[in-house]
């Protein structure tokens, strides 16, 4: 029997011998993976740094119109804050209107080249136009400024955190022990948990009966936010202080309060999670760390156990209590002394009010996505912390969105039919604004509402053009001339324009005019600015397919094109992006620019990674360019675009109007010479929209071009040497004379103008006679010709 | 057509005394739309000359531009340099702009695009002698969103471009600054002095020889065609001044 219980009592120690060990080689286990995962964590990449997406800078400069609501606008969405006395920290703006003066307080930003340091400037406006623009303090003048761009979005996995580092010596010490005294006040006693804290919270939680002190230290704080969730189970808080506890044991205090004081979450800005001291300090104060005061430097402390409800941006009042809670503590603490406790007490809060700019412009940056692709993965552009500088204006972004909301609103109130019928069949356009210079795409709108689709219209979607394309044709005609007998042709050339069919390559084509109206012979200006199939079709057999077709392709057009008869009347398949980038070719003199979104890639050291140049290339000479331009000019003064001119759009601009046969695609393409805009409107499942271009599109692209050029200097097309601007009688083609009921001031290249006077209108005798050459001109222009 | 022939017989002598002093034509002022004087730069007068008679001629598969399309119905910089000068490279240059400052351009009547695109040029220009040409190549992109018609970013930049090695960039901004710069012989030679050199560097020695020597013709004393057509004929510089 004795036996029997020694063998039991054996085999039990046994037991528990390998139980104990087992749980020894298990807890060890577990520790070493513990341990691996924190210096992973802590030797490793700690956090992922979304790249950021700015617009573009924004240029002042001494001469220029300058549109004040705009600016403090541009400020607002800057983050500048308008104040009342004049501006003493950066971030600060005030506009004196009685004095014309505007004083900026200018914020540092880091360009991919260069640091910028923020300074204080004075603008003085007179009459609407910058007079003169002098830094504050020094007195210098400058005759230009650039405004910092603004932050478009974050490209990012889950949520948005916004952190910069910080080395725990550029941290003011004062800042430090505020946030020891008020999370930590025994941070370097104790070696990562800390039991008096735990008990004293236990206490507090005891007789409150509830949660309301914790017994974390900063240690077990970070180790929390670095691994583990929200909860507040047995299991967490163990692991929680297992890894306080190795970390501690693992790493100094001072590597620990630098990770910590670069992780915590302080505040919120829109879809921004404000993470880390400089972070925070630059949201709340426009400061970095080192310029705070120590009252601000308490509020940041404070901010930490609630930042939603301690914000200034919230409450005030709340906000300074809890400062002063802080500030308490470190005068317990003896951190600051009596004074220095007395005065920060009396520092007040600014109020400031919370600017949550939604700047985002989603169909913009998927192209930015798809651009930046080529050279980034997804890993690196949402973590690495890029800094992304592209063409993108915003103030044309919010126009360009708002007149194509608008304009398809209208067009549904206007005609009932297109309303929505499902989700397939819902009224669609897309916007695409360029400026022709440099090949800058300033403004994308790739659909209605990026949040039921997210197909940018703008790339994505190859569409009829239409007549939009018919230009290339006028200009292959200016260029080359009839293909056989070498008719040249001029604006005041006449063509007929009577239905007729086209024999090609065995296959017979018939054009046909909008509406079926024909109107006999017309000068070729009245071809285009008509939109007249068959005068424009003649023209394009006398020039040749293959000659327009390859015109089409050195303006910009990059899809594949068909040499066929139907080019010439837009049977072929675009991107809104491809006729803004050959427009802009026939707007930029003759010079084609490559679309330029991204213009340069910055790391999150400052190291430039990438520019992309603005590249120019001359495919036609500025004389051709220049006689399209000025007869596309005649589209909105008298043809089909005259719907521009009815809205009050007055300025010098040249466009042309598209509408398909089967009137399933609208499209405007227009353009001053200083900004170029694409309107496309239609349905994704190509359903017949049953309007013309002139109806859909135009409307919008009006919209859209007079906002946006509204307070920009008044330029037009600038006749470059070679070319000879003439009276011209638009029926007959000829010289104008007194008696034309109609004239029109024609682009012609020197030597290529009609010589002969209007036999339509002759002018009067009497004046024949007092200019004897008029006269013989005139008798003789029947046998002359022109 | 009749009437017209009485008229021939009945003023023939009235016609044959007109003839001498004949007035221009004026277009009538009824309709006219007066095409507005450029705000940002003013062309200079350029002689007219005659195109030459365009022929049709046949395009490249390639989408770009050659250069009889270039030169195409467009007076050329040569026949206008012949008139002035005469046949033959000028030995005297004429007086020509000062180059030292682009600032110097900015007058009165000098609109505020082009005068800020001038500043920006300069600093540009400042920023390349400095050997600072990526940042040269930014400030200078700045100037043609500002006023693009401004001839001289585009020349500065082809040069940021071709220190940077971008020698066909380079050439294309050329190729817009010299159809740009009608009438000013002096800019028009730098314009050709840097087309050579960015042939040179692109192998192209036929080129680069007849670019210095068009820049040499437009400017007897450009130093930069001088030096480069010597390299590359193997020839010792000449002395200067």
């Amino acid at each position: 029997m004795k036996k029997i219980r020694h063998k039991t009592l054996k085999f039990a120690s046994l037991l528990l011998l390998l139980f104990l060990s087992t749980g020894i080689i298990v807890g060890a286990w577990y520790v070493k993976t513990v341990e691996q995962v924190v210096a992973v964590k802590f030797e490793g990449q700690k956090w992922q740094f979304p790249s950021k997406i700015y617009s573009d800078t924004s240029l002042l400069y001494v001469g220029m119109n300058l549109r004040t609501e705009e600016l403090a606008e541009k400020l607002r969405r800057l983050g500048y804050h308008e104040v009342r006395q004049s501006p003493q920290a950066r971030g600060e703006y005030r506009f004196l209107k009685r004095d014309g003066l505007l004083e900026i307080y200018l914020q540092d930003f880091a360009y991919p080249l260069e640091k910028f340091k923020g300074f204080p400037i004075q603008i003085a406006l007179q009459r609407g136009t910058i007079a003169k623009m002098a830094n504050r303090n020094t007195g210098e003048e400058h005759f230009s400024l650039e405004l910092e761009p603004e932050l478009i979005t974050g490209l990012y996995n889950r949520i948005w955190e916004e952190r910069r580092l910080v080395k725990l010596s550029d941290v003011p010490p004062l800042l430090v022990h505020a946030v020891l005294s008020i999370e930590d006040e025994r941070f370097y006693r104790h070696r990562g948990i800390d039991p008096v804290a735990i008990l004293r919270a236990s206490w507090v939680n005891l007789r409150s009966g509830a949660v309301v002190q914790g017994g974390s230290t900063l240690t077990q704080q970070l180790m929390k936010n670095f691994f583990l969730d929200e909860g507040r189970t047995l299991q967490r808080k163990f692991k929680e202080a297992l890894m306080a506890l190795i970390a501690e044991r693992k790493y100094s205090k001072e590597e620990i309060l630098e990770n910590y004081l670069n992780e915590i979450y302080l505040g919120q800005k829109g879809a921004q999670g404000i993470f880390g001291v400089w972070e925070a300090s630059q949201f709340y104060f426009l400061k970095e760390p080192k310029e705070l005061t120590v009252g601000e430097m308490a509020l940041l402390a404070g901010l930490i156990r609630a930042p939603g409800r301690y914000s200034p941006y919230r409450s005030i009042e709340l906000a300074t209590q809890r400062r002063n809670v802080v500030l308490g503590k470190m005068l317990q603490e003896k951190i600051l002394t009596r004074g220095q406790y007395e005065a920060a007490v009396r520092e007040a809060i600014q109020r400031r009010e919370l600017i949550k700019v939604a700047n985002d412009a989603p169909f913009y940056v998927d192209f930015l996505r798809r651009e930046l692709a080529e050279n980034y993965s997804n890993e690196v552009l949402t973590a690495e912390g890029l800094k992304i500088f592209t063409s993108l204006d915003l103030h044309l972004q919010r126009l360009a969105e708002r007149a194509l909301a608008d304009g398809l609103k209208r067009l549904e109130e206007t005609y009932p039919y297109l309303r929505k019928r499902g989700e397939e069949d819902h009224l669609e356009g897309a916007i695409i604004v360029v400026k022709p210079q440099t090949g800058e795409i300033k403004a994308m709108v790739g659909g209605r509402d990026y949040q039921k689709s997210q197909f940018n219209r703008v790339f994505q979607a190859r569409r009829q053009p239409g007549s939009t394309v018919k230009p290339f044709t006028y200009l292959g005609a200016f260029m080359y001339g009839s293909e056989e007998g070498g008719k040249k042709f001029t604006s005041a050339t006449l063509v007929d324009d009577s239905p007729f069919t086209w024999s090609y390559e065995g296959q017979e084509w018939t054009p046909r005019n909008y509406k079926e109206e024909y109107f006999g012979t017309v000068t070729v200006r009245t071809a285009l600015e008509k939109s007249l199939n068959s005068a424009t079709v003649r023209i394009a057999r006398e020039v040749g397919i293959n000659k327009i077709r390859d015109l089409a392709y050195r303006l910009g057009i990059e899809s594949s094109l068909p040499a066929l008869p139907s080019l010439v009347l837009g049977g072929v398949e675009v991107t809104p992006l491809e006729l803004a980038t050959a427009f802009s070719t026939l707007a930029n003199n003759g010079v084609r620019t490559h679309p330029l979104a991204v213009k340069q890639v910055m790391d999150q050291e400052g190291r430039a990674l990438e520019k992309r140049d603005i590249r120019v290339e001359r495919v036609i000479s500025p004389q051709m360019a220049f006689m399209i331009n000025h007869l596309l000019k005649g589209v909105l003064d008298r043809g089909t675009g005259y719907g521009a001119r009815a809205q009050g759009f007055d300025r010098a601009a040249a466009g042309k109007t598209g509408t398909t046969n089967d009137l399933k695609d609208a499209w405007f393409a227009g353009y001053t010479p200083d900004l170029l805009a694409v309107v496309w409107v239609g349905f994704d499942n190509q359903t017949k929209l049953g309007l013309s271009g002139a109806q859909a599109a135009l409307p919008i692209w009006t919209d859209f071009m007079k906002r946006a050029t509204a307070g920009t200097p008044v330029t037009d097309f600038v006749p470059p040497p070679g070319i000879k601007m003439v009276n011209i009688d638009p029926l007959s083609g000829y010289l104008a004379t007194s008696n034309c009921p109609r004239v029109i001031l024609e682009a012609f290249i020197e030597g290529e103008e009609p010589s002969g006077y209007c036999p339509l209108h002759p002018a009067p005798f009497a004046r024949l006679l007092r200019e004897p050459i008029d006269l013989l001109s005139w008798i003789l222009s029947p046998f002359l010709g022109k | 057509m009749r009437p017209r022939v009485i008229l021939v017989l009945f003023l023939f002598p009235l016609l044959a005394q007109a003839c001498a002093t004949r007035p221009t034509y004026r277009p009538s002022s009824h309709g006219r739309s007066p095409v507005p004087p450029s705000p940002t730069s003013p062309q200079a007068p350029v002689p007219s000359v005659k195109p030459q008679a365009s022929q049709p001629k046949p395009l490249t598969e390639e989408a770009k531009i050659k250069e009889q399309d270039l030169r195409e119905r467009r007076p050329p910089v040569q026949e206008k340099a012949d008139q002035s000068s005469g046949s033959g490279p000028s030995r005297e240059a004429p007086s020509l702009p000062d180059d030292s400052s682009l600032i110097a351009k900015i007058t009165p009547m000098t609109s505020p695009q082009r005068a800020a695109s001038l500043r920006l040029t300069e600093e540009g220009r400042k920023l390349l002698d400095a050997g600072e040409y990526t940042k040269a190549l930014a400030r200078l992109e700045r100037t043609i969103s500002i006023d693009s018609t401004n001839p001289y970013s585009h020349y500065y930049l082809a040069k940021a471009h071709y220190h940077l090695g971008h020698y066909q960039e380079s050439l294309n901004f050329l190729g817009v600054a010299e159809s740009r710069l009608d009438g000013e012989p002096f800019w028009l030679a730098e314009v050709f002095a840097l087309k050579g050199e960015n042939f040179r560097a692109l192998g192209f020695s036929q080129k680069a020889d007849s670019s210095y020597s068009e820049a040499l013709r437009l400017n007897s004393r450009n130093r930069a065609a001088s030096e480069g057509l010597s390299r590359l004929r193997g020839e010792r510089p000449p002395d200067y001044y």
